[in-house]
C-alpha cells in the first residue's frame, strides 16, 4: 500500500464520514430521549437542498449551512409535534417524514439544479494542512465534526440536561416523578437532532459534491440510524463508526484507482455486514445498550 | 342520513365539475406533439443537457411543435407509465433518451403502432421504433491526443459510471489516442457503479488524482462534479456529453466531446409529420452527432492543431480499433489485418495496453 | 345480524368520510403549495382524474402500480399482528427477484407450466429466507428486527448488483449490466391485453389468504393472541418462537413475490433498480390501513392514485415526480395527527 493511497483513503474517509457523523450524533440525541427517527434521510435531504439553495442565492456557503440547520430543526419539530404532542407511531411518522423530505427537497432544489457554487472553502489548520500535506485541508464542518461529537457526549453525560434527557429515554414515568418534563426535553432533543441532521445534509451538497441532485443522500440517513446502534448510543464511538463507514465507501474507489481488483459491490456490503456482526455479538453478550423506553410513546401522567 | 346524502352529492358534484372542466382545457392542435423522457435533470451539463438542447433545436425548427418533457424518469416500469401518459396527451413521437428506457419504450411501440419511438443507445428496432446514438468510441481518440500532450505526470484518470462495453471502448480509444502522442501515458480507471452518484464521483476523482492523474475525464451522465473536483485540486479536465461544461473549469479545461442531436431529431420529427418515418440504426460520429468542445485557455496552439488534425482523420473514417491491438494483460485481442467496426463497440470487456484497471 | 350490518355500514361510511376529509384538506394544502411554486395544480388534478377514471389505459396503470404495494403491505401487516416490525420489504422484494432469476436461468428450457410455478415458489422462498434471518435473530433475542430488516434492505440490492455485473451478466448485451432476458415461458401473462399482469391476481390472492388466515383459522387466532399479550400467549402454550419464524418467513415470501412479479412481468429480466421504495410505501399502506385487509386494498389504491397524480404533475406541469411525496406525506401527517391514542396499530 503506497503512501498516496493511504493518505487518499484517510482524506476521503474523513470527507465521506463527516456528514454521517453529524447525522449520527443528532440521531443519538433523539434516541437517548426515547424517540427513533426513521425520517433522518428526509431531514438530511432538506438540509442539503436548503443549504444549496441559500448558498446559490446569497453566494455565502456559511449562510447556507445556517439555513440548512434552521430548516432541519424546523422540519424535525413537525415530527416532534406528531410523536410527542399527538402520540403518533414513531416508525410510521418517521417513514412519512422521509417521504416528505424527498418531496420537499426536490421542490426546493429544483430551481437550483445545475447552479454552480463555490461551496464551503477549504481551510488549512494553522496555515498548514495536517502533517503538512496539502491534501489534508478540509472545510470548517469537517474540523468541527469531532468537537461536535465530543460536545454532544458532554451534553448527554456531563450535564443535568443530558441526565434528564437520558432519564426520559430510560424510564419516562420515573422522570416525571423526579419533576422533569419529558415532552419538553424530547422537543429540545429533537430540535437539536434536526439541527445536526440539517448540517449533515448541507455538508454533502456544499462540500462533498458542491451540487444538488434529487435524493442525493442515497440512504445515508438510514446508514446513520444503523451507526447509532453500532456506536451503542455513544457519540464518541460514533466517530469511529462514521470513519469506518465513510472509509468503506471510499476505500474501494481508492483501491480501484491504484489498480487493485475489487468488486465495488462486495466492498460496499462490508459496513452493513460489520454492523450486523457487531449487533449480533452484543446481543450475544446481552449488552442491551439501547435506552429502555426507546420507541415507546409515552402516554402518562401529563 | 340526510347529512350522508349531502356529502355524497357534494362529492358527485365535484367529480362532475372535474369531468366538465376537461373539454375546456383542450387547446389548438399543434403539427406534432413530441414526448421526451430524461433519466436525470437537464441541468446536468451532461448527457441530459445535450438531449434537451437537441430537442429545443428541433422544437425551434418546427413552429408550433409541442414538447412534453419529463425529467428524472427512472429506468424502470415507471418510464413506461410516463411515456404512456404522454401518448395519452397526444404525443406521436417519443424520444426515450436513456439506455435503460429501451425495453419499456419497445413495449409501448408494440401496443401503439401509430406512435413512433426513437431510443438512444440501444439496438432494438421495429417498424415504428428506431435507434440512434453517437459513435463515441473513435471520437475519444482525439481526446486522448489532447490528454497525452497536456499531461506532465503521464497519468490520466477516467471515471466510468457503469462498465458497459461502450464505455470501455471509450476508455480504450482515449488511451490509444494518448499513447499515439505520448508512449508513456497510462490511464487509470475507477468505476462508481452508477451513471449518476455525485458523492462517489467526487471521491473517485480524488482517488485518481491521489494516484497521480493530472488529466481527468469521465463517462458518466453529468461531468459537473468530476470537473469541479478536478478544478478544485488544480488538475486538467476533459468533458463529455455536453460541450457546455467548459464554464465549470476556467483554468483546467482542455476540451471535451459533446453530442449534437439537433439535426437528427429535427429530421425525425419532420419525417413523422410527413408520414415518411423509416426505422434505422443510426450511429453518427464527429461532425454529425458529435462535436468537439472549444479548447480551454490553457491549451497551446500546437496541441490544438494536433487534436483537430486527429479529429479530422476520425471524421474521414480513421478507426483506432484496427489490429494488432493488445489488451492490458498482453493478449492480442484484435489481430493484424482486422478491425472492429461500429457494430462491435458494445462488445468490449477488455482494456487496451496502458489502461490500469479490470474490465470485468 | 341486521343491526350488526347497519352498524358496520355506518362505521365504514364514517371512516370513508373521515378519509375523504383528510384527502381534501391535503389536496387543498398541496394545491396551495404548488400555486406558490407557480404551477397549476387544478389542471393536474383534472388531468389525472380524466386519465385515471375515464381511460382504460390509465386505470390499468393504476392497477399495475397498486400490485407491488399490496404485496409489501401484507408483508408489513402480517408480522405486525404478532407485534413484529418488518421494514424489510425492499430487501425481501429484491431477494425474491434474485432467487426467481436464478431459477429462470437454470430452468430456461422448460415450458411455462414448469417455469411459472417454479419461479413463483422461488420468489416466495427468496423473500422468505431473507426475512427469516432477522426472525431468527429476533427469536434468539439477539437483534431487534426493526434494525436488522432495515440493514438487510441495503445488502439485497448490492447482492443483486453483484450478480448482474458478474456471473449473470447478459452476454448479448454486455453493453448494459442486466441479466439475460427471461424467456417468454417465464413471463407472467398479462390480462385483457393491458399492462395489468397476473401478479395482480397473486397479490389479491395473498390479500385474501391474509384476511382468511387471520380471521378464520386457528393460526390467525393464535397470532392475534400473541399480538395482544405475548406473555399470556406463551403461558397458554402458544409456541411464540415458532410463530415468529413462520410469520416472518411468510411475510418475506409475500414481498418476495412482489420481486418475482417485477422481474417476470414488468422488467422481463433482473436489473439493478427494481423498486422505487415499494417496501417502505407498503409499510405505510399497512399502517394507514390499520393492518386490515380491506384497508390495505383501499390504501394501496389511494397510493396508486397519488402516483398517477405525480406522473401528471411531471408531464404537464414540469414538476419533479418526487414532489408527489409531499402530498402523500401531507395526508399521512394529518392522519397521524388525528389518530386517537390507544388505537391498535403496529
Amino acid at each position: 500500500m503506497n503512501s498516496a493511497l493511504l493518505i487518499g483513503v484517510v482524506a476521503s474517509s474523513v470527507m465521506s464520514g463527516t456528514s454521517l457523523l453529524y447525522a449520527t450524533i443528532g440521531e443519538i440525541v433523539g434516541e437517548r430521549a426515547g424517540i427513533v427517527n426513521l425520517g433522518l434521510e428526509g431531514i438530511m435531504l432538506i438540509g442539503a437542498a436548503t443549504g444549496f439553495a441559500a448558498t446559490a442565492l446569497t453566494g455565502d456557503a456559511y449562510l447556507g449551512v445556517a439555513a440548512a440547520a434552521l430548516a432541519g430543526t424546523a422540519v424535525n419539530l413537525i415530527f416532534a409535534y406528531l410523536v410527542i404532542g399527538r402520540h403518533a407511531n414513531q416508525l410510521a411518522t418517521g417513514l412519512t417524514l422521509m417521504f416528505f423530505g424527498l418531496g420537499l427537497s426536490a421542490l426546493i432544489g429544483r430551481p437550483f439544479l445545475g447552479t454552480l457554487i463555490a461551496g464551503l472553502p477549504k481551510l488549512r489548520l494553522l496555515g498548514l494542512g495536517i502533517m503538512g500535506n496539502p491534501l489534508l485541508s478540509f472545510d470548517v464542518l469537517v474540523y468541527l465534526a469531532v468537537p461536535a461529537a465530543v460536545l454532544v457526549w458532554w451534553l448527554l453525560f456531563r450535564t443535568t440536561w443530558g441526565l434528564g434527557l437520558r432519564a426520559v429515554g430510560e424510564n419516562p414515568v420515573a422522570a416525571v416523578a423526579a419533576g422533569l418534563s419529558p415532552s419538553r426535553l424530547q422537543y429540545q432533543a429533537l430540535g437539536l437532532a434536526g439541527l445536526l441532521g440539517g448540517i449533515a445534509g448541507a455538508h454533502l451538497s456544499l462540500a462533498v459534491t458542491m451540487t444538488w441532485a434529487e435524493g442525493m443522500t442515497a440512504g445515508r440517513g438510514f446508514i446513520a440510524i444503523a451507526l447509532v446502534i453500532f456506536a451503542k448510543w455513544n457519540p464518541l464511538w460514533a466517530i469511529a463508526g462514521a470513519l469506518l463507514f465513510g472509509g468503506a465507501e471510499s476505500l474501494q474507489l481508492q483501491l480501484q484507482a491504484a489498480g487493485a481488483d475489487v468488486s465495488p459491490f462486495i466492498m460496499n456490503m462490508v459496513p452493513y455486514l460489520l454492523t450486523l456482526a457487531v449487533l449480533i455479538a452484543w446481543g450475544w453478550r446481552r449488552q442491551g445498550a439501547a435506552p429502555a423506553a426507546l420507541g415507546r410513546n409515552f402516554v402518562g401522567v401529563e | 342520513m340526510a347529512r350522508k346524502l349531502f356529502f355524497l352529492g357534494l362529492i358527485l358534484g365535484a367529480l362532475t365539475a372535474f369531468f366538465a372542466a376537461a373539454p375546456l382545457s383542450a387547446q389548438q392542435k399543434p403539427p406534432l406533439v413530441v414526448g421526451a423522457i430524461f433519466v436525470g435533470s437537464v441541468n446536468d451539463y451532461g448527457y441530459n443537457r445535450s438531449m434537451k438542447d437537441g430537442l429545443d433545436e428541433m422544437a425551434h425548427a418546427i413552429p408550433g411543435l409541442k414538447l412534453l418533457e419529463a425529467e428524472n424518469v427512472p429506468e424502470t416500469a415507471e418510464s413506461e407509465r410516463i411515456m404512456e401518459g404522454m401518448i395519452q396527451q397526444g404525443a406521436k413521437l417519443i424520444f426515450a433518451t436513456s439506455f435503460g428506457h429501451q425495453q419499456f419504450a419497445f413495449n409501448l411501440a408494440k401496443t401503439h403502432p401509430d406512435v413512433y419511438f426513437e431510443h438512444a443507445g440501444g439496438w432494438m428496432m421495429s417498424h415504428n421504433f428506431g435507434n440512434f446514438f453517437g459513435a463515441t468510441q473513435s471520437a475519444w481518440y482525439p481526446m486522448g491526443v489532447a490528454a497525452g500532450k497536456m499531461t506532465k505526470s503521464n497519468t490520466l484518470g477516467f471515471v466510468v459510471g457503469v462498465p458497459i462495453g461502450y464505455a470501455i471502448g471509450n476508455v480504450n480509444a482515449f488511451e490509444m489516442g494518448a499513447r499515439s502522442v505520448n508512449p508513456k501515458a497510462v490511464t487509470r480507471v475507477v468505476v462508481t457503479g452508477g451513471w449518476s452518484d455525485k458523492a462517489k464521483e467526487a471521491a473517485a476523482t480524488n482517488a485518481l488524482i491521489d494516484q497521480g492523474a493530472d488529466v481527468v475525464t469521465m463517462h458518466v451522465d453529468s461531468p459537473a462534479t468530476i470537473i469541479q473536483t478536478a478544478e478544485s485540486r488544480g488538475v486538467y479536465s476533459i468533458g463529455f456529453q455536453s460541450i457546455t461544461a467548459a464554464q465549470l473549469a476556467p483554468k483546467g479545461w482542455i476540451t471535451g466531446l459533446g453530442f449534437t442531436w439537433g439535426p437528427f431529431m429535427t429530421g425525425i420529427a419532420k419525417s413523422v409529420i410527413a408520414g415518411t418515418f423509416k426505422p434505422a440504426f443510426v450511429r453518427e460520429g464527429l461532425g454529425q452527432m458529435m462535436a468537439i468542445a472549444p479548447f480551454g485557455a490553457a491549451v497551446p496552439p500546437d496541441v490544438r492543431t494536433l487534436v483537430m488534425a486527429s479529429a479530422d482523420q476520425v471524421e474521414k473514417g480513421f478507426n483506432p480499433f484496427t489490429g494488432p491491438v493488445t489488451d492490458n494483460t498482453g493478449a492480442v485481442r484484435i489481430p493484424a489485418g482486422q478491425s472492429w467496426g461500429g457494430d462491435k463497440m458494445g462488445n468490449f470487456d477488455w482494456y487496451v495496453d496502458g489502461v490500469i484497471g479490470k474490465a470485468k | 345480524m341486521q343491526r350488526d350490518g347497519a352498524a358496520f355500514w355506518r362505521l365504514l361510511s364514517a371512516q370513508a368520510i373521515g378519509i375523504a376529509v383528510v384527502a381534501l384538506i391535503a389536496l387543498g394544502a398541496f394545491a396551495a403549495l404548488l400555486l406558490a411554486a407557480g404551477k397549476n395544480p387544478l389542471q393536474a388534478y383534472v388531468d389525472t382524474v380524466v386519465y385515471v377514471f375515464g381511460n382504460a389505459t390509465g386505470f390499468a396503470e393504476l392497477l399495475v402500480r397498486m400490485t407491488p404495494l399490496v404485496f409489501t403491505a401484507v408483508a408489513a401487516a402480517l408480522p405486525a399482528r404478532i407485534g413484529l416490525i418488518n421494514v424489510g420489504g425492499e430487501g425481501q422484494l429484491y431477494m425474491g427477484a434474485w432467487l426467481a432469476t436464478a431459477g429462470e436461468l437454470a430452468l430456461q428450457n422448460h415450458s411455462a407450466f414448469v417455469l411459472l410455478p417454479a419461479l413463483t415458489v422461488l420468489g416466495f422462498v427468496g423473500g422468505g429466507l431473507w426475512a427469516l434471518l432477522p426472525a431468527i435473530l429476533r427469536a434468539l433475542r439477539l437483534v431487534n428486527e426493526t434494525i436488522s430488516t432495515l440493514l438487510l434492505n441495503y445488502l439485497a440490492p448490492l447482492i443483486v448488483s453483484y450478480f448482474i455485473f458478474g456471473p449473470w451478466r447478459s452476454p448479448e448485451s454486455s453493453s448494459y449490466p442486466e441479466s439475460p432476458a427471461f424467456v417468454d415461458a417465464a413471463r407472467l401473462p398479462t390480462l385483457f391485453h393491458s399492462r395489468v399482469h397476473a401478479g395482480l391476481i397473486y397479490a389479491l390472492v395473498c390479500l385474501g389468504l391474509y384476511w382468511l388466515a387471520l380471521g378464520r383459522t386457528r393460526f390467525g387466532l393464535q397470532m392475534r393472541a400473541i399480538g395482544g399479550n405475548v406473555e399470556a400467549a406463551r403461558r397458554l402454550g402458544i409456541p411464540v418462537m415458532s410463530y415468529t419464524l413462520v410469520v416472518m418467513f411468510i411475510a418475506g415470501g409475500v414481498a418476495g413475490l412482489a420481486g418475482m412479479a417485477e422481474v417476470s412481468a414488468i422488467q422481463g429480466r433482473l436489473v439493478a433498480e427494481l423498486s422505487p421504495g415499494y417496501g417502505y410505501a407498503g409499510f405505510l399502506v399497512a399502517w394507514l390501513a390499520g393492518t386490515g385487509a380491506g384497508g390495505i386494498l383501499v390504501m394501496s389504491f389511494l397510493f396508486a392514485v397519488l402516483g398517477s397524480v405525480g406522473d401528471m404533475l411531471q408531464i404537464t406541469q414540469n414538476l419533479p415526480y418526487a414532489v408527489i411525496n409531499i402530498l402523500m406525506a401531507g395526508i399521512l401527517f394529518i392522519v397521524l395527527a388525528r389518530r386517537p391514542i390507544g388505537r391498535a396499530v403496529s
